[in-house]
């Protein structure tokens, strides 16, 4: 099998959740809480252990490239549903001592949840926030890929089931070349701050699931420049070499004299 | 592939839901709309969520770093203490320490883990580009060091086969030095090369302080234990003074990444540590340090100093996990 | 249905989502077709991305309004002045279609001069009998129609108009071909709407004029031989009290722009639930027979089967055949029992002898009339209209029968309601014996469901039902063994029908399940005497010698074997070969109309059916909704009955002219053309009318409990809407008891604006408590801009968004929301307001405002 990907369009999402549904149905994912958070109509927030597909409810003091809104003052509403990057360089996957998370033969970053035992080192090692650990279970958990409908030949659960097709599935290269059309294609209808959200020129490398969005990636709490954490291990372990040279000189001047 | 999943919703799953639901009925909204989702202070972000999880390690983790420091650098306290051909007593205790932290810190790492009976799994592979993967096998290697370093050392005291022993204490105690120092050091690396804004922000910083730490503590230790020699002074002298340069250091790091560092719970516990660490335990050996009792006290302001840094570092991390804002200006390179 | 039923004859969705890609603009109005309809929404999007224009006008800045090109926001209620005044702009701009309005609509017909339009009396037609209230509708009837006629032509409205109630012989008018005579109907529609100007709409519906225009600009230009729109309606109009109305402004408007039965034109009614179509297509409704036949009333019309005929068959169109259809109806009923000695059987129907509608026999069980109720599928004690007032209802029963997969609030109110925990009803004093029967859900039995567009498709059980829990199928069968039983025991005459009742299917499996295709060929029709399948309504008789369960549905299963509501194979882009649609697997109907009189399509780009010369039939990429060697140019003789009787030019073949009716002569109750009322709570006088404030025909059920506000009403100066969210379906009975969909929207909450926040110091996300003249709840506050203040007649309006979903059980609970809404009926198909009611609204919880609600309401009894 060749690198699949997905491509999350927030400009064809309606924001109707068929997607958070159809995973967690799919892989039988615990409910996350029954809280009202009050913040437009997302009231599951953030993804997570048990959260593998989230659907964000911008409302923005702007207007959505042509729309006609008699509106007093300017205003968008816009959908987007987030989910696991699939990093081509995960932080997940470097951190993780027990070799649990792995990249499958698909590109995906898979957990096998037979091997962790929840360490909890992938979580603070996620550059954008998506791995986590269920309290009750112990286990970190995140996005599959649907790697078990993928083997089986199917399209992953949430593309599935999505309505509009704002979550396309597919060659990740081909999706790639797509997403970059679409831009294109959306900035000349008028949506002036379309944007592909693709890292490609930082550590992570790029990522298999990318994002067609309107708008600054943070207004999406899409991190505008993630690193993998392991850029930082030389300058880390160069000052621990340094200090436990000097600390070595300490004890020797303390006990030579 | 995967586990199979708990069973379906139980009766009692349903209740706990119920029970949640209706609790929650009642608590007010974290952060609220007003149609406009950027955050409450008008900066770009969805709703001022967190976008970074925060760590989910609990008490053990502090402590661990805070024993594994002590171990660590007491194993190579033994070893340049051998070598200067310090007092046999003095080497032997340090050894002992070693052990003992070699006991204790993989307990307190396994009751850490989400899957306790799992530990054995940290084994499964070897990743240099995995702090935590080389942590575990530091911590294995350690252990084996100190276990053949003591077991050395108590039979070559009672007589046994000095011909293999000596040369088995000297490899034992050598490696346990170097594996010692990676133990007391790779924890910051641990923390520093993490997504977390306030720890990678200081990184560099993390290992040396644990390190210094480490040396204070350990010398402490043998103070307490009364080993009162110029040897013990002249390291706690030396941490509380780097300690003290640590503290003052921190305190200017002006960056929105190092806020944990300076409000709040963490901002305030790592204050408190960092003094007494720094200069308290500087200024009381200074004009009580020839006294036992100074020695004893200064060494227990750097102990307990210490330990509270280590839960600082931890829970400054959690608040910076919960700051999108500072990760955002991080990367923006404001 | 009524309001497309009268226009264009049958009551249903003209055509289908997918069909929306060709449209050039779609209207979506009444209806938040993403949040509700999000896989059909699928096609719009599409459409859009081709480059239609996509226009939402609704009161609220909703899921569909973020995605759609123009959000207009609209007053809640103000929509037939919108509406109206899009009719005025068509009329005034001369953007109709011209040779499609004169050929196939009505606006060429000539009224009589008897007839009195609302303009002339101040807001009711002529006809109007106050002391009744209600119309005799025989001045609305064309010129040329003989007078005895005209007395036949009263009717009681209901589920089943079509304007078949036409024993009036529609068929002789006279016309005015270039619709310059001041009673053409095309004239009386410019006169009716001549007040509804952009200036009106922007003073009463709050949009400014430079909006509407823009609008309206956009709309109204997609017509013509090239280009086509389409309007889309859901609830947001049914659920009015001037509803039908409101779906005839939109009828009207696509006969005047020339898009129906035209590829991306129509009228996409958007039916609510998953299968409403199937239960108004063999029904469940008191009015209505299977097939749209109506109920025969109480009276001269039912006293013999062929007074019914009479009545309800036409001599010209397509219901001249309504006589085959109830025959084989009765024959598929009663069997052998049925026999043209005793009119088929025809007496042991039940009379309709007063209001049996849900409205209608909740007050009659409220006033202890009623023993008993089976509750199938459905949740009152939520989803009915002043929902506490029906949960009373419930307890003045003797029995209760709930079919349901889980417990609902319906089945559990004797002990856990609003009623029983405040005390006002005390579980001990109840009577009513309750019975939850366990049901099975969709994927534990055969059967099919009829979707918004009338497609009919088969689905086949997958696991059998858990433990007790049973299909209706079972229940009903095994019940009706039981009754029949009975009744052998029991020969008097009223059990009479019982014993008749053809109840004969093969029983299967280990659970007895009566077998469902049985039943689905029962319903497409048999040649009694040799039991062969009939392959469509055509072949119906009225003999005696055809039975057929539901004659539109005909065809579905026209040979063994072959059950097309289980083809699963599309062949072409309306989806042939993908399930059954009715009429004959048409999927757009009037089809005729996409082809000029000639034949000849309309453009190359908007074809969908044409004469063919050389094969001498109608052919194209749809089944024709015409008969098919019917010529284009075929005139028909003076004395032609039925479907000959209809010209090759018109397209409208259940009409008895043939004709698509911009002007309704027969069968609504509450006029020919629509006016604009105010619901029946406003925050405004009526501008059109000041002396009719809200639908004079309109049904109250003003009592203790069910009381109204005035309008305006000082102590109610908010506009209240209810609505529905995606996440939760209706009464919340499959989503609340799901953690997957109830963690999605866990608590109730209503929608207000930044200004009405502000000004009523309300925090973003504190409890509030909304009070009408029914009851209060208590709701989060989610203050955003997508409620817009508006100012209407120069006064600030704030509305107030709520979302109905929630109830006393589920995994998460809430006040039931229509409990604030009351028990009215709209004048033909008797559906209660819920889309524009006044409330009021404080801080803090329904506790905390006791006092204040119970002050309130004392006003209240007092009047």
């Amino acid at each position: 099998m060749g690198r699949t990907a997905f491509l999350t369009d927030a400009t064809i999402c309606i924001g109707c959740k068929a997607c958070e549904v159809a995973c967690k149905e799919w892989n039988e994912v615990p409910d996350d809480g029954m809280v009202w958070s009050g913040l437009s109509y997302d009231n599951t927030k953030a993804l997570g252990a048990s959260t593998w597909r989230h659907v964000l409810f911008l409302e923005q003091p702007q207007i959505a490239g042509p729309q006609i809104s008699d509106m007093q003052n300017p205003f968008r509403w816009v959908f987007l549903s987030d989910v696991c990057k699939h990093c081509a360089n995960a932080g997940c996957l470097e951190a993780c001592p027990t070799g649990s998370i792995v990249r499958t033969e698909v590109g995906s970053v898979y957990v096998q949840s037979d091997v962790c035992n929840g360490c909890g080192y992938c979580v603070v090692s996620c550059p954008f926030g998506v791995i986590d650990r269920r309290p009750d279970d112990g286990r970190a958990f995140k996005c599959t890929f649907c790697y078990d409908r993928q083997k089986a030949g199917l399209i992953p659960a949430c593309a599935k089931a999505c309505p509009t097709q704002s979550i396309q599935f597919g060659d990740l290269d081909e999706l790639k070349q797509r997403s970059k059309d679409r831009v294109q294609e959306l900035q000349e209808r008028g949506y002036q701050d379309a944007r592909v959200y693709d890292p490609q020129e930082t550590s992570v490398a790029g990522i298999h699931a990318f994002f067609v969005i309107l708008g600054n990636p943070e207004a999406y709490n899409l991190p505008p420049a993630p690193e993998v954490p392991t850029i930082h291990l030389k300058s880390a372990w160069t000052s621990a070499l340094i200090s436990a040279v000097i600390l070595i000189a300490i004890v020797c001047a303390a006990f030579a004299f | 592939m995967t586990t199979p999943p708990k069973p379906k919703a139980s009766e009692e799953r349903l209740d706990e839901i119920r029970r949640a639901a209706a609790a929650n009925a009642n608590a007010p909204p974290a952060a609220l709309s007003s149609g406009d989702s950027r955050g409450a202070d008008g900066s770009e972000s969805y709703y001022g969520l967190p976008v970074l999880k925060p760590p989910t390690w609990t008490w053990e983790v502090p402590l661990y770093f805070f024993f594994g420091g002590i171990a660590g650098v007491s194993a190579c306290i033994a070893f340049i203490a051998h070598l200067f051909r310090a007092d046999t007593a003095l080497v032997r205790i340090c050894l002992w320490i070693g052990l003992i932290g070699a006991g204790i810190c993989p307990a307190l790492l396994i009751s850490d883990l989400g899957r306790p009976t799992r530990f054995l799994n940290m084994l499964r592979v070897f990743k240099l580009r995995s702090a935590m993967s080389l942590g575990a096998w530091i911590l294995v290697a350690f252990s084996g060091c100190m276990f053949f370093a003591v077991f050395s050392l108590e039979l070559l005291l009672r007589g046994f086969a000095p011909s293999l022993f000596t040369p088995l204490l000297w490899l034992a105690e050598g490696s346990g030095a170097v594996m010692g120092l990676l133990l007391a050091s790779y924890t910051g690396v641990l923390i520093g090369a993490t997504a977390i804004p306030v720890w990678s922000e200081n990184r560099k910083l993390l290992p040396a302080h644990f390190l210094t730490s480490g040396l204070g503590c350990s010398a402490g230790i043998l103070e307490l234990a009364g080993f009162l020699i110029p040897a013990t002074q002249f390291i706690g002298f030396a941490a509380a003074g780097i300690e003290t340069a640590i503290g003052a250091l921190l305190e200017v790091k002006k960056k929105s990444a190092d806020a944990p560092l300076h409000h709040g719970r963490s901002g305030w516990t790592l204050r408190i540590g960092g003094v007494l660490e720094g200069p308290v335990a500087l200024v009381v050996r200074i004009f009580w340090g020839s006294l036992p009792m100074g020695r004893e006290a200064a060494a227990i302001c750097f102990l307990v100093g210490a330990l509270m840094s280590r839960y600082a570092w931890i829970w400054a991390g959690r608040t910076s996990a919960h700051d999108p804002q500072s990760l955002f200006r991080l990367q923006r390179k404001e | 249905m009524p309001g497309l039923g009268t226009t264009y004859g049958r009551g249903g969705a003209t055509t289908s989502p997918k069909d929306l890609l060709n449209s050039d603009a779609i209207l979506i109005m009444g209806s938040n077709m993403a949040e509700n309809h999000p896989v059909g929404f699928q096609w719009v999007m599409e459409a859009k991305e081709k480059g239609a224009q996509v226009l939402h006008v609704d009161p609220r800045f909703s899921r569909t309004s973020a995605v759609a090109n123009i959000w207009v926001p609209l007053r809640a209620g103000s929509d037939i002045l919108f509406l109206g005044a899009l009719i005025h702009y068509v009329l005034e701009n001369e953007l109709f279609f011209r040779e499609y309005v004169l050929h196939y609509t009505n606006a060429s017909v000539i009224i009589p001069e008897d007839f009195k339009d609302t303009e002339d009396l101040e807001g009711v037609f002529s006809g109007w009998n106050a002391e009744k209230k209600k119309y005799d509708p025989k001045t609305w009837l064309y010129e040329g129609v003989e007078s005895e006629d005209k007395d036949k032509s009263a009717s009681d409205g209901g589920h089943g108009q079509h304007g078949a109630d036409a024993s009036p012989d529609l068929n002789r008018y006279r016309q005015d071909l270039t619709l310059q005579h001041p009673r053409c109907v095309f004239q009386l529609l410019k006169k009716h709407f001549a007040r509804y100007t952009p200036e009106m709409v922007e003073e009463y519906c709050g949009i400014s004029k430079a909006a509407f225009l823009n609008a309206a600009k956009t709309y109204c230009t997609a017509s013509g031989p090239e280009k086509t729109g389409a309007i889309c309606y859901a609830l947001g109009w049914t659920q009015h009290s001037s509803g039908v109305q409101m779906i005839r402004c939109a009828a009207i408007l696509q006969l005047l722009l020339g898009n129906m039965g035209r590829p991306g034109g129509g009228i996409m009614a958007l039916r609510g639930h998953a299968s409403i179509q199937g239960s108004t297509d063999v029904p469940t409704l008191f009015d209505i027979l299977p097939g749209y036949l109506s109920m025969p009333k109480f009276g001269e019309e039912s006293k013999t089967l062929s007074n019914y005929i009479a009545k309800y068959g036409a001599r010209t169109g397509w219901w001249y055949n309504f006589d085959k259809y109830i025959v084989s109806f009765l024959k598929a009923y009663y069997g052998e029992a049925a026999t043209p000695e005793n009119e088929f059987g025809f007496n042991w129907l039940p009379r309709v002898t007063g209001d049996h509608s849900h409205q209608g026999y909740w007050l009659e069980m409220l006033d202890g009339k009623m023993d008993g109720l089976f509750v199938m599928g459905q949740n009152p004690a939520v989803a009915g209209p002043n929902s506490g007032m029906e949960r009373r209802g419930l307890s003045k029963l003797k029995w209760l029968v709930v079919r349901e997969m889980v417990e609902t609030e319906t089945a559990s109110f004797w002990y856990e309601s609003p009623e029983v925990k405040r005390g006002e009803l005390r579980t001990e004093e109840i009577q009513t014996e309750v019975f939850l029967m366990p049901a099975a859900g969709h994927a534990e039995k055969d059967g099919t469901f009829t979707n918004t567009q009338r497609l009919l498709q088969w689905r086949e059980k997958a696991v059998d039902p858990p433990g007790d829990s049973r299909s209706e199928n079972h229940f009903v069968y095994h019940l009706g063994v039981l009754l029949k039983e009975k009744a052998r025991r029991d020969p008097r005459p009223r059990n009479a029908g019982l014993l008749a009742l053809t109840w004969d299917y093969t029983i299967e499996g280990n659970h007895k399940e009566p077998a469902a295709e049985e039943i689905l060929q029962e319903i497409n029709g048999y040649t009694v005497a040799t039991r062969e399948l009939v392959p469509g309504f055509t072949a119906l008789k009225a003999d005696g010698s055809t039975a057929c369960g539901c004659w539109i549905y005909s065809g579905v299963f026209p040979k063994p074997g072959q059950n097309r509501a289980n083809e699963r194979s599309s062949k072409d882009f309306h989806g042939h070969g993908w399930g059954f649609a009715w009429p004959s697997d048409r999927r757009v109907i009037y089809n005729r109309a996409s082809a000029r009189p000639d034949g000849k399509p309309w453009s190359e780009r908007k074809k969908l059916v044409w004469w063919d010369e050389s094969s001498k039939k109608w052919t194209g990429n749809d089944v024709p909704d015409f008969t098919a060697t019917k010529p284009p140019d075929y005139n028909p003789p003076a004395d032609a009955v039925g479907d000959a009787a209809l010209a090759g030019d018109k397209p409208f073949i259940l009409h008895a002219d043939g004709f698509g009716w911009i002007w309704v002569p027969v069968g609504l109750n509450d006029g020919p053309l629509p006016s604009h009322y105010e619901p029946l709570e406003s925050p405004v006088r009526n501008p059109i009318y000041p002396k009719r404030q809200s639908n004079p025909v309109a049904n109250l059920e003003t009592r203790a409990g069910n009381q109204y506000a005035t309008s305006p009403d000082g102590r109610f100066p908010f506009v209240l809407t209810t609505y529905r969210l995606t996440e939760h379906h209706t009464a919340g009975g499959m989503s609340r008891t799901l953690s997957h969909l109830a963690e999605l929207q866990p608590e109730i909450f209503c929608e207000i604006s930044l200004e009405m926040a502000r000004e009523l110091s309300i925090t973003p996300g504190q409890w509030v408590t909304i009070v009408t003249a029914r009851g209060a709840i208590e709701a989060h506050a989610l203050v955003t801009p997508r409620i817009k203040t508006l100012t209407i007649a120069g006064k600030t309006v704030y509305q107030v968004g709520l979302p109905y979903h929630w109830g006393y059980n589920g995994l998460v609970k809430g006040d039931v929301a229509n409990d604030l809404v009351a028990i009215s009926e709209e004048p033909n198909v008797r559906i209660m307001e819920t889309k524009g009611l006044l409330c009021n609204l404080y801080r803090g919880r329904r506790a905390e405002n006791a006092k204040t609600i119970s002050e309130l309401q004392t006003g209240l009894g007092a009047r």
